[in-house]
Parts: C-alpha cells; structure tokens; sequence
C-alpha cells in the first residue's frame, strides 16, 4: 500500500511536469512592442561645447515613443517619479579577477551621482544608487534585479557583461522597466523592435572592428594581411565575426585566427609563434584583462625572433587603459587601439575645465588612484544623469515610459566624451548611442595616446 | 533525553511535525515572502538537485565525479536549443535533457569500470573542463552559438496551473519557478531516496565500502555503476534545464557550467553531509543563503564586517564566504545534517525495532 502511495506521488510529480510542458508556448515574444518607427529625428540641437557635462536644452519633442500598453502594469510604466530616482545596477564587486577590474566602475558611478546630487544636478530631484553584486555571474544576475525591484529601484543603469544583461532583459522589458546603458559593447543592444526598454553605451565591437580595417586599409592598401588573435568567448567571437564581415569590403586578406581561453593565464606564445609564421602586415588583437600584456609580451619576443617583421597591433578598445597597457611597458609602444573618452591622464585633457573637475571630485574623495578606471563608470552615470534630466523636462514629466524616450531620442555630450564626440541615439533609426571613436596610439614612454587621423563619426546613424 | 520506540505513535507524530512544519515552509515562501527571496529558493533548489545527484554517485556509490558542471551544461543546451531551434514548449524539454544526460553518463562512465579514486576524479575533471570547450567548438557551433550562448530561452506565456492560477508579471514567473523548481527537487529527492533505500541502493554501499566484497556477494559492479552515473547525469541535467529557464541564458562561461560549477555541487554537497539524503538540502539553502548575504556587506559595510574586513579594497564576500565554510566544516566535519543529528540526539533517541520483528507488529512495511 505504502509503495503504491509512494508511486502516486511519484506519478502526481510527474504529472505536474507534464503539466509545465503543456504550458503555453506560442512562440509568440513577450516584449512590449514599439510603435511604428519614426522618421522625425530628434531636435535636441546639444551644444558643441564639449567641456560642458549640463548642457541640456529643452525638452525632446515626440520623436520615437515606447508603446506601454503591453507592459505588466501600464499605469506604473507611466506613473510619475517624485523627488528621489532609484538606479539599481549589477556589478562584479567580489569573486574573482572581474571584480579587481570592474569595482572601480562602481565607484565612479557613485561618485558621479554624489557630485550630482551636491551640486544640484537635477535640481530638486535626488539620485540613489544600489548596486548589487553578481559576481560577473549571470546566474546570480536576475536574483540581484529582482532585489533591486523589490527595494523600489525605478530604473537600471551600467550592468556589466552581455551574459548578465542578456540575462535579465526579457524580465525588465516585459515589467518596463529602463535598462540604460548597458556596460559591453555587443550588438544586442541595438534591437529596440524586440527590446525597446535596453540600451547600450560602449562602442559597439562591430563598429571598432570596421573602425580598425578601414585604419588597416589606409596604411596598406588593397590585399593587406591581417591575423586575429581573441579571446574565446562572446566578446571574441562577436569581434571576429564582425571584423571578417567587413574584411572583404576594405580588401583585407586573414591569414591567420588564434584564440585563447579567458581562463589562461599562461601566456599565448604557441598562438603568437603561429602568427609569426605567417608574417602578416598587421594584428587584430582581441584579448582579456591581464592576456592584453602577456599577448604584447609574446609579440615582443615574436618580433625579437623574426628579425624585419614589423607588424601593426590593432587592440581592442578593452585593453586600451595606461593601467593595462603599463604592465606590457616597452611591447606596447606605438600599438594601435580606439576610444570615445578623454584619456584623464593626459596633461592637455585634463585641462579641459570638465575633466579637471572630475579628477579634482575624484581627489576630494580619495579616490584619486582610480580615476582613469573609475570613468567609465562616472560617464555612464553622467549619460544616465543627462538621460534623466531630458526626461524630467519633458512634457511627460519623469516617468520610466519618458525616461526611456528620452534615451532613444538623446544627443547630449558629457565631461569626459572626446571633443566632438556626441553620444546620441534616434528612436530606431540610430540605436546606438556612441558610435563615433577616435583611432589612437600608445606611446610607451610617455604612457599617453596620440590621436591618429581625424575623429571617425561615418559610422554613426 | 526523550526515549521512543520507532514507529511507535510519538515517532509517527514527530514524523508528522516533521512533514507540517516542512510543508507550512514551503507555502510559506511564495506566499508570504518577497519576489527576490522567492528567487533565491528557487536558485537554491537548483543548486540542491545537482548536488543531490552528485551525492548519488560520490556520497552513496563512492565514485568520485568533478565532472557534474558538464551534465548541468547538457541540460541546459538542451532546453534552450530544443526551445529556441525547434520550437519545443519549454516542459517537454526536462525529458530529453534528461534522456540526453542519461546516455552521455553512461558513455562517460565506462572508464569508472577500470579505474577509481583520484584516477576516476582526473578522468571526471577533464570532462568538466572539455565541456565548454567542445561547445565553443567552431564545428558545433551551426547547434550551440559557440561562445555567445543562447538567450532568451524561456516560457512565453506561463502556463495555468490548477492551484496557481493565471500568473503574470514577474511576482508570477518567481512563484512558478519556485514551484516548478520544487516540484523537480521532490522527483529528484524521491528518485534518490527510492533508488538508495532499494536493493540497488544496497549494492552502491557495497561498493562504496568494498568493492571486491561487493563483487563477491553478487553485486553486478558493471551494470550498477554505469546506470548510477546514468541516472545521476540525468538528476543533474534537470537542474541545468530549472537554471536556463530561470536566467533565459546559457553560455559556456556561466559559472555551474564550467568547472567552478562541479566545485560549488561539492561543496553544497560536502557542507550538508555527504552519503545523506538531506545532506544536500541543507547545504544548498545554507550556501544559498550565505552567499546571498556575505555579497551584500560590500566593501564599505559598518559595523562588525566593517571592523574585521575594512582593510579589504575590495568586497570581502569571497572571503567571508570561504571562512564560514571552513566554521562549518570544523563544527560539523560530517556536515550540517550530521551535526543536527547528534545535537538531536541528546534530546530524543528513537530505539530502533529489534530485528526480525514483525512488520505488522510495528505497521512499518519500510523494512527499515
């Protein structure tokens, strides 16, 4: 009797299951949808003035406008928000090697909204900032939302990592919720049909990997040889496939394609070697925290051993940091890479009044030894500020709903945005905010960048 | 100290104290508690059923696998490529995953018939460490997307239950996940319970203990082993599935895919008592629980953290975390479930029925 109970609650689990699998699955996509694509771009006519982190003008017109009617709660998509806004954000604070790399990312992202909040940035509107830790985990990604949710958070700013984002996307879109400015540089950000409610804010790696052929191109002319090295995970594979896409375009011949393990610590010399064999005119270089030295290293010694082969080392924005690129010391030197930030380091930068202003902020809150990690997170909090700020003066008023419009419809510069460049999105016609960039090159010596040609902006929509 | 006769009325009604208070607790949760704190249940009995069935063949059989992040992987690629390629309802996809983990642990248990201890542990680390690599693979990528993964592997629209009712928004997908994810843990729990109380669960002692004795009392070593790597394979490929249906994301950089998943299923294992049925359970809620609370002192907390790690640049979790397992493990070197049960027995001890007493005598058919 006993057993026949005990199998009937075996068969009454099992049952449930089946149960599960009969749910409804129609394949139908959960995501609000967006209203028809607007043509009409927005006229937020920004000043020029690139050492001006407050200069927004009036109120965007109706430009793209997210549909919330099919939002979980309408109401509160569109309810007003009053007095202080909660940016909730997810961040690798402990855990391992991504952590000593992304921590200070949170510490400028707060620092920013200190400062702004001292100096009445948004007028009588307060900021506060929650940050959770997920470790670089997207497992422990939508645990660490859904705490921010139950503590109120109105929107999401600056989450780390494609996996995380990718992780806890469906559920902010369907709950309409802001996920501004997402902190990886993947393409899918870029989908505003199917994920209206998610942004991005770095360069898009399909943009820098078009951004160093056409540089490629320039130097060497149809027929130029090219070897990829990358890391083997999503942001390699994403900047591989990109950059072989746009290959043939700008007649560049691959000629070799190594990879390593964002796990290795060993240095790639067997992957270098296989480059070297092959001698080609220039290299993508697409590694990881701490590979980015030991990949130049290699090359150095590569070099060394391969007398007359003088190849030019394109690298991935990723690696572009004087910290980074400091522990390669003498490898480094005249390395090719891209950015759409200031360097704060360099004297003549950090005299632009903005930028001065954020070192010296930095200092009076002893964080003066991460500065030049800690901007990123001070301009994403700065672009979420900005965001923010439309979106109050708008006609709206602050409301999730105007606050992701005002996203989509943005062109603002911040403090630390490279003179010229313009972070700017148009409903879905642009969908990426920065897509201009400045192709540099790293002196070993002085541990500065030199601006090599012209700011590209062809690439933005 | 309390004296009762097993299966006598006090011990049944203990039992049925037991059952309630476990019951009231589970409806508890995802009535009474906030959305997050219902997610971390359902992060819990994820993590639970894997290391259930890690305990299957490592604390019951005694075959050392740190392989158990590949099967957790399997099931995972198999959800989301069943769901996102073809289309299938994301329910159906627990029984292929776990047909599917089923034969690639019998496959991959066929080295444990010649070798065992560290020897089976090596050969058991490769396949932790092969695993992502093979799904970056460039020749597999046309199924699994390589290094970018699959996202957005998750139920459209969820489906009614009769109990539940229509669930909406993110409050509703919490509490079904809960009990979607609790539902699996009980199959699991009595899938091990069934299979370890049963005669075959006799022969994985057997072999655990001596398996040359084992062998001569009759016990078949080769069947026994392949289909108890087999079953344990599938267990943990059902935990994989509850994990992307629950993020909607499967990479092979997520963590209890690679290698540092098969090491956190020990330890969740080790931590709650190994070669127990509710060794797992403990450990998965404690873990759960510590590392939920140890990430949120973050590196400027006050007081007591404040004062012990406030030298620390950075967050001190990772510390915190590893210290308070090592607590544990001196307190409770046979685990948390070892250490309730001899501060349990200070108060009552159930004296077991002499043997060869009648069945009906007791109204226990158990034969425990």
């Amino acid at each position: 009797m006993k057993r026949i109970s005990k199998k009937l609650v075996a068969l009454t689990m099992a049952g449930a299951l089946v149960l599960a699998a009969c749910g409804g699955d129609d394949g139908g996509s959960d995501a609000p949808s967006t209203d028809a694509p607007s043509t009409e771009a927005p006229s937020t006519d920004a000043p020029t003035d690139s050492d001006a982190p407050t200069d927004t003008e009036a109120p965007a017109p109706a430009g793209w406008t997210v549909d919330t009617s099919a939002c979980v709660d309408p109401d509160a998509a569109n309810a007003p928000i009053e007095g202080t806004i909660k940016i909730g954000s997810a961040m690798p604070l402990s855990g391992g090697p991504a952590a000593a790399a992304f921590a200070p990312v949170k510490d400028g992202f707060e620092a920013f909204v200190q400062w702004a909040n001292e100096t009445g940035f948004l007028g009588d509107l307060q900021m506060e900032i929650q940050i959770e830790d997920d470790q670089y985990n997207k497992d422990l990604t939508p645990g660490a939302v859904e705490k921010l949710l139950d503590a109120n958070a109105d929107i999401f700013s600056g989450i780390i990592g494609s996996p995380n984002n990718a992780a806890v996307r469906d559920l902010l879109n369907e709950e309409c919720y802001p996920q501004l400015l997402a902190l990886t540089g993947s393409p899918e950000w870029g989908r505003a049909e199917d994920y209206p409610w998610t942004t991005g804010i770095l360069i898009p790696y399909t943009v820098e990997a078009k951004a160093y052929a056409a540089a490629i191109a320039d130097t060497y002319g149809e027929g130029a040889n090219v070897a990829l090295f990358t890391v083997n995970n999503e942001f390699g594979q994403v900047y591989v496939e990109a950059f072989k896409d746009v290959a043939p375009e700008y007649g560049i011949n691959i000629v070799d394609e190594q990879t390593n393990e964002a796990t290795d610590s060993a240095p790639p010399t067997a992957q270098v070697n296989s480059i070297a064999s092959n001698a080609p005119d220039a290299i993508m270089a697409v590694p990881l925290g701490a590979a980015c030295a030991a990949f130049l290293g290699e090359v150095a010694n590569a070099k060394a051993a391969n007398p007359g082969w003088e190849p030019q080392i394109y690298l991935t924005a990723t690696c572009a940091s004087s910290l980074i690129l400091g522990l390669a010391g003498a490898a480094a030197d005249g390395l090719y890479t891209a950015n759409n930030l200031v360097d704060v380091l360099d004297p003549e930068s950090a005299a632009i009044p903005s930028v001065a202003e954020y070192i010296s902020y930095m200092q009076s809150i002893g964080k003066d030894d991460i500065k030049t990690t800690a901007a990123a997170g001070w301009h994403t909090a700065e672009m979420t500020a900005l965001i923010i700020k439309q979106a109050l003066e708008s006609p709206e008023g602050l409301t999730r709903a105007s606050i992701i419009n005002a996203a989509r419809n943005f062109d603002q510069v911040g403090s630390l945005t490279r003179p010229n460049v313009r972070m700017k999105m148009n409903g879905l016609d642009d969908q990426f905010i920065a897509e201009s960039l400045q192709v540099i090159q790293y002196d070993a010596e002085t541990k500065l960048f030199t601006d090599i040609g012209e700011l590209i902006t062809e690439f933005e929509s | 100290m309390w004296k009762i006769k097993e299966s006598s009325p006090q011990h049944w009604a203990l039992r049925v104290i037991g059952v309630a208070v476990i019951a009231i607790a589970v409806v508890w949760v995802p009535t009474q508690m906030s959305t997050s704190r219902i997610g971390q249940f359902s992060d819990a009995f994820v993590l639970i059923i894997a290391a259930m069935s890690l305990n299957l063949v490592l604390g019951f059989t005694g075959m050392i696998s740190i392989g158990h992040s590949a099967f957790f992987g399997v099931g995972g690629y198999t959800a989301a490529i069943l769901i996102k390629d073809h289309g299938w309802s994301p329910g159906y996809t627990f029984y292929a995953a776990a047909v599917v983990a089923f034969v690639v642990g019998c496959v991959i248990a066929l080295p444990a018939l010649r070798i065992k201890g560290i020897y089976l542990a090596l050969v058991t680390l490769a396949v932790a460490v092969l695993f992502p690599v093979l799904v970056k693979w460039k020749k597999l990528v046309w199924l699994t997307d390589g290094a970018k993964g699959i996202d957005s592997v998750r139920y459209d629209e969820l489906p009614v239950w009769p109990i539940l009712g229509e669930l909406k928004g993110r409050d509703g997908r919490a509490v079904f996940a809960y009990w979607l994810a609790f539902i699996v843990l009980v199959i699991t729990y009595l899938v091990c319970r069934g299979l370890v109380k049963s005669r075959f669960g006799r022969s994985l002692v057997a072999i655990r203990d001596n398996e040359t004795a084992a062998s001569v009392m009759g016990v078949n070593l080769t069947a026994t082993k392949v289909l108890v790597f087999g079953i344990s394979a599938s267990l943990c490929s059902l935990a994989g599935v509850l994990s992307t249906l629950r993020t909607g994301v499967v990479t092979p950089e997520g963590q209890y895919v690679t290698l540092l998943g098969s090491i956190v299923f020990l330890l969740i294992m080790v931590v709650g008592g190994a070669g127990t049925l509710w060794g797992p359970i403990v450990g998965g809620l404690v873990y759960v629980w510590l590392d939920n609370t140890t990430r949120g002192f973050g590196s400027n907390s006050d007081g007591i953290i404040g004062f012990l790690f406030g030298w620390a640049d950075q967050s001190p979790a990772t510390l915190i975390l590893g210290l308070a397992l090592i607590i544990i493990m001196f307190a409770a070197p046979f685990g948390l479930v070892g250490l309730i049960k001899k501060i349990w027995v200070k108060f009552v001890v159930v004296v077991p029925r002499p043997a060869g007493t009648p069945v009906a005598m007791t109204g226990d058919e158990s034969g425990r």
